[in-house]
């Protein structure tokens, strides 16, 4: 398609202008807001034992969730692309639920199952709290970032076939020598990216953590919870701005290191 | 030697080996040949145990394998997109067998460096795949079937990936290969000439059923039906039998056709036909002919008999089959 010069120029300033406004700006008022008063101040507001028992908690449901998420995705997206099974095309469609649920709906579902009067209520009356303790917003984090690893990683392993593996078995290698000397192998990138999604969607994550989160500042408070307390419950407005600012820093860092190992990837 | 017995494999309601038996000989270059569909790559996974037979048996020296995993085959593959593991040098890709086997360091890259001096990829030792060419990649697969000290070598199409000057250096390459080397070899190719370069014995697969074993020789010569005679080279049909096009004589004189054609015995007596082109082929010269009948056909004789007969095209000649290589068992529902 042949576009003129003057076309081309009102696309390309429409398409920055609809960044500018959706992204730029906002993204610029939290941080001009956050260092406006001085590093000092947001270094103060961030190292709160609030804030930083938030941030464990963030680190820490993202340290359970992404393994899980590994082993199990992986497993899944094997299963998908290299099974004969009956079912598989239910199992298709039942990972994609999670980009379809909607967050709020899955915290409810939770309580429903896990909650003192759940169907699984016996164990919270017996002591071991899910809702409204750590489990749950691990369980509720899986849950919605469980699609990536499997999503990014299914391609790859459609692309890549199964002779490598077969020549692997030829050659000596039973099935776990074979799994992690050539399918890990092939699948790393396509992992790689998974994980970076799984490690900021589990940060970012609000709607479904909210509901099965008591929500104690210092205890069961994550990053984003952090952010929504002290703007809507503390009226702490400076609070929240270095909150975000932080909990965006780390999502930045996150995918910083993305587009390097994606460069890497095309570079070979 | 590989002892498949009674191999029966269904996809569905698809049969895609139907009772199938086959001895290849310890030491042979065994090619199995025939047409795309016909079950060669099934049979020979089958052997490596890539595919599981629905019933029958494979042994190798001795040892019934039917139930044992590819790993414990003591076999080595080669497949037809190389199946290079993309992630790992040319070194470690022939390594990889031995790797697994936990030999010696010192041992496995000695292994190593000679086999990749054999198939003559010294110095490629620290590239990835993806920097070489696909016979390079080839010969590397090879180097890393080898490796391991396969009791049998399987092949699938190994060259089919290749442009046509490449395959055959290869072809002749592993020809000498297997001289020196002796490893049972099976070849899977759908090209017959491929089969008759470089192979011992052919087996002609069709359909899932082997039609016919034997040496290339007998095959083209005396082939069991019509099917291993069509496939195994051309064939022109004259007075309702298949005959090579260069088994037809062309005379000028109808009685000197009758009278040598009174000498060969089941002929299919001497048809008269016009001469439609003559088409020079370097050494013979193909003559396009069509009979009384409508039937068209094409003979293959040297340059010297056609330059004494001095076909002319639209003229009338007689044709008459010389020596044939007559079809054993001659069915016409096999022919092609
Ligand atoms: N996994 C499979 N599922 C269904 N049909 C198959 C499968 N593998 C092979 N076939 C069928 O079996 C027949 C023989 O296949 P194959 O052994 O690959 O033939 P060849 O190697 O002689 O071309 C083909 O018609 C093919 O379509
Ligand atoms: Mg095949």
């Amino acid at each position: 398609m042949r576009v003129s010069r003057g076309t081309r120029l009102s696309l390309r300033v429409v398409a920055l202008g609809y960044l500018f406004v959706l992204l730029a700006v906002p993204i610029g008022v939290i941080l001009w807001r956050t260092f406006e008063p001085g590093l000092s101040e947001f270094i103060a507001s961030i190292s709160t034992p609030a804030a930083r028992s938030a941030l464990n908690l963030s680190l820490l449901i993202v340290a359970i969730t992404v393994p899980v998420n590994v082993v199990f995705g992986v497993a899944t997206a094997l299963a998908l692309v290299r099974g004969r099974f009956r079912g598989r095309g239910l199992l298709q469609a039942v990972v994609d639920l999670p980009f379809a649920v909607s967050p709020i709906v899955v915290g409810v579902s939770l309580i429903m199952l896990w909650g003192a009067g759940g169907w699984f209520g016996a164990l919270d009356r017996a002591g071991f709290q899910v809702i409204f303790g750590i489990p749950g917003m691990v369980l509720a984090t899986i849950f919605v970032t469980l699609p990536f690893v499997v999503r990014e990683v299914e391609p790859v392993l459609h692309e890549i076939g199964q002779e490598q593996e077969q020549a692997a078995s030829t050659l000596g290698a039973n099935g776990w020598q074979t799994f992690w000397r050539i399918t890990l192998p092939a699948i790393r990138w396509g992992l790689t990216y998974g994980v970076v999604l799984t490690v900021a969607r589990a940060l970012g994550e609000f709607g479904a953590v909210i509901m099965v989160s008591s929500g104690f500042p210092g205890v069961s408070q994550t990053l984003t919870l952090l952010v929504h307390s002290r703007y809507i419950d503390d009226h702490n407005t400076y609070g929240a701005y270095a909150a975000a600012t932080l909990l965006m820093g780390i999502a930045l860092v996150v995918l910083l290191l993305m587009t390097l190992l994606d460069r890497k990837r095309s570079d070979r | 030697m590989i002892t498949v017995t009674s191999a029966r494999k269904d996809y569905g309601s698809f049969t895609a080996l139907d009772d199938v038996s086959l001895d290849i000989p310890s030491g042979s270059l065994t090619a199995l040949l025939g047409p795309s569909g016909s079950g060669k790559s099934t049979l020979l996974r089958a052997i490596a145990g890539l595919e599981e037979l629905d019933s029958g048996t494979v042994t190798i020296e001795g040892r019934d394998v039917t139930d044992e995993p590819p790993q414990r085959r003591g076999i080595g593959f080669v497949f037809q997109h190389y199946a290079a593991f993309k992630h790992m040098t040319v070194r470690d890709n022939v390594a990889f067998g031995l790797t697994i086997r936990k030999r010696p360091k010192a041992e496995t890259a000695k292994k190593v460096d000679e086999l990749l001096e054999i198939v003559g990829l010294d110095g490629f030792q620290h590239r990835y795949p993806a920097q070489l060419s696909g016979g390079q990649r080839q010969r590397m697969a090879l180097a890393r079937a080898l490796a391991v000290d396969p009791q049998v070598l399987l092949l699938d199409e190994p060259f089919g990936a290749l442009d046509a000057k490449v395959r055959t250096d290869l072809r002749q390459w592993l020809r000498r290969l297997h001289d020196e080397v002796h490893v049972t070899t099976v070849l899977v190719t759908h090209d017959q000439e491929e089969a008759l370069d470089v192979a011992d014995r052919i087996a002609v697969l069709n359909k899932g059923r082997i039609e016919q074993v034997g040496d290339p020789v007998t095959l083209y010569e005396r082939p069991a039906n019509d099917f291993v005679m069509g496939f195994l080279g051309s064939v022109a049909h004259l007075g309702g039998q298949l005959v090579r096009p260069h088994d037809i004589a062309l005379e000028r004189d109808r009685a000197t056709a009758l009278a040598l054609d009174a000498k060969v015995p089941d002929s299919p007596g001497v048809i008269d036909a016009v001469v439609e082109r003559v088409v020079p082929l370097g050494f013979e010269v193909r003559v396009d002919l069509r009979a009384d009948s409508g039937e068209r056909f094409a003979a293959q004789i040297t340059r010297r008999d056609a330059a004494e007969l001095q076909l002319r095209e639209g003229e009338t000649i007689h044709a008459r089959a010389v020596g044939r290589s007559s079809v054993v068992d001659h069915d016409p529902a096999l022919a092609i």
